[in-house]
């Protein structure tokens, strides 16, 4: 085996035992302390798991969209937080996302975001004062997004797509609320 | 402040990143270093630039390449996410994060008092030098060895002072000052090295990394890493001017013997003669001079003169190695 090959092996090998360090490193947290980040399979999970009572979900989300979402995550520590994904049927692209954060805390961006916002206004939302911002997202495509307060939450709920049905999803949110 | 909110904000993430950005390069690059075998120090500084340059602009460069990256569907996804640590409460009420962050403020207290206060005080001590400055007499041991050395030679100039001082100065008017100590001191020979070694700093300012690297290290104030990997920089550029200096004279004994005595001479509370040098590049280079001198003379003694090529690919690998692996460490 030549020299060049020989050093290539070896680092090859080396930075693999970083990387199996590093998960293992990313993993430990979450044996020492309960409540870290982490993917959960259903609500029913993240409620009976972590705690939580209220979890925002909407009972009405148009058919497009795959149920149930593509992926959960939550959190207890340091606050509370849980972001839901969903695709669309026909994609395995995340078109919907709903999140809730413990106030006064804001999840940075994720990855539904409105890189350019077009109108921004208040809207009543079931006698709760939201604020919708329509505008577009990467590529051009059209996206909305609508928050709120809601039980100490945040709520924040960004679609690509018009504001008609994301209205309706979070019109639904706050009729049935722990859903 | 809430320890939460900053982490969760922009300056709190280019903190926490660009510290473990940096560790995780360091470590990359001292692999890379060791699987190839790279000894040059001219290549081994251009690696480590890597340590102090990326961590720089990574985090900004990843935001910009994914914004999405700083939220919670990204981090669930992530090698390492660093916050997982950082929220951890110790004994359920102090997070790990204040203890990272005045981790972080002991970094800031080192970088202020061991190298920016050494640096002003020593740049309004060097008013003084010029004053006491003489050329030296045709013939003079001095002047015997500057002839025999080969190309552009700067002016020279003799400190009155017995300790062993020797240093340069660079910019429009380049020069060595040599203490009329280490003058008596040195034979011909180890004058000629030791003025080799400074004429290699003169010649390498035309090329000033070590600012820039100094520049980029200062805007990484809070970072140990940065710190360490700049010693380690600026260590190199010691080796680079030993290498100099062996293919100007073609006698690596006489500037290890110079070495040594610098070494040997001096106590333990102040192992290196310090003077003051305008400029700074000079300081720069007066604050080398106090790092690791036994470890050149080792080096020196192993004949360091061997060439190696400049290792381009394994460079580019190295820095994508870096720049991926970082890209999922948040």
């Amino acid at each position: 085996m030549s020299k060049k090959l020989l050093s290539l092996l070896v680092f090859g090998v080396l930075i693999t035992a970083l990387v199996a360090a590093l998960k293992l490193v990313n993993w430990v947290p979450s044996a020492l302390q309960e409540g870290a980040l982490r993917k959960y399979g259903s609500i029913d999970e993240v409620k009976a798991k972590l705690k939580i009572t209220d979890v925002f979900a909407p009972a009405y989300y148009p058919q497009c969209f795959s149920w149930p979402p593509s992926q959960i995550a939550a959190q207890t520590r340091p606050y509370t937080a849980v972001v839901m994904e969903f695709n669309r049927k026909d994609s395995r692209e995340a078109c919907l996302i709903i999140s809730q954060v413990a106030s006064p805390h804001v999840l940075p961006e994720e990855k539904i975001k409105l890189t350019r916002v077009a109108e921004s206004v208040r809207y009543q939302l079931r006698g709760r004062d939201a604020l919708l911002e329509v505008g577009v997202c990467e590529e051009n495509i059209m996206c909305s997004r609508i928050s709120w307060n809601e039980k100490g939450y945040r709520i924040s709920v960004a679609m690509k797509s018009a504001p008609v049905d994301l209205i309706r999803i979070a019109e639904s949110m706050t009729a049935r609320p722990g859903k | 402040m809430d320890t939460a909110v900053f982490l969760n904000s922009y300056p709190g993430m280019y903190l926490v990143q660009s510290f473990f950005h940096s560790l995780i390069a360091a470590l990359v690059v001292d692999t890379a270093l060791q699987a190839w075998n790279i000894e040059g120090p001219v290549i081994r500084q251009r690696f480590r630039l890597i340590v102090i340059f990326i961590p720089l602009i990574s985090f900004p460069l990843y935001q910009l390449l994914n914004p999405a990256r700083s939220g919670l569907t990204f981090r669930l996804e992530a090698l390492l996410d660093v916050n997982r640590w950082l929220d951890i409460e110790v004994w359920g009420v102090v997070p790990v994060s204040l203890f990272f962050f005045l981790f972080l403020g002991f970094a800031t207290a080192v970088f202020l008092f061991q190298e920016m206060v050494p640096i002003v005080r020593h740049a309004f001590a060097s008013r003084d030098v010029a004053a006491e400055r003489t050329r030296p007499t045709p013939g003079s041991p001095v002047v015997r060895a500057l002839d025999a050395l080969p190309g552009e030679k700067p002016d020279v100039f003799i400190l009155d002072d017995d300790e062993l001082v020797l240093f340069s100065v660079t910019g429009r008017r380049p020069a060595v000052f040599l203490s009329s100590g280490l003058v008596r001191a040195l034979t011909v020979e180890q004058l000629r090295a030791a003025m080799a070694h400074e004429i290699g700093h003169i010649r390498r300012s035309r090329r000033p990394l070590l600012v820039v690297v100094f520049l980029l290290r200062v805007l990484m104030f809070f970072n140990p890493v940065a710190l360490m990997e700049f010693r380690r920089i600026v260590q190199e550029e010691e080796n680079i001017c030993d290498d100099v200096a062996v293919a100007m004279t073609g006698n690596s004994t006489a500037l290890a013997e110079v070495l040594e005595k610098f070494y040997y001479t001096d106590d333990e509370e102040n192992p290196v003669p310090m003077q003051d040098a305008p400029g700074l590049r000079g300081r720069l280079e007066e604050y080398s001079h106090t790092m690791l001198i036994e470890s050149r003379i080792s080096r020196l003694a192993a004949d360091p003169a061997q060439q190696e090529g400049r290792r381009l690919s394994v460079f580019f690998l190295t820095l994508a190695t870096v720049l991926f692996i970082n890209y999922f460490v948040v």
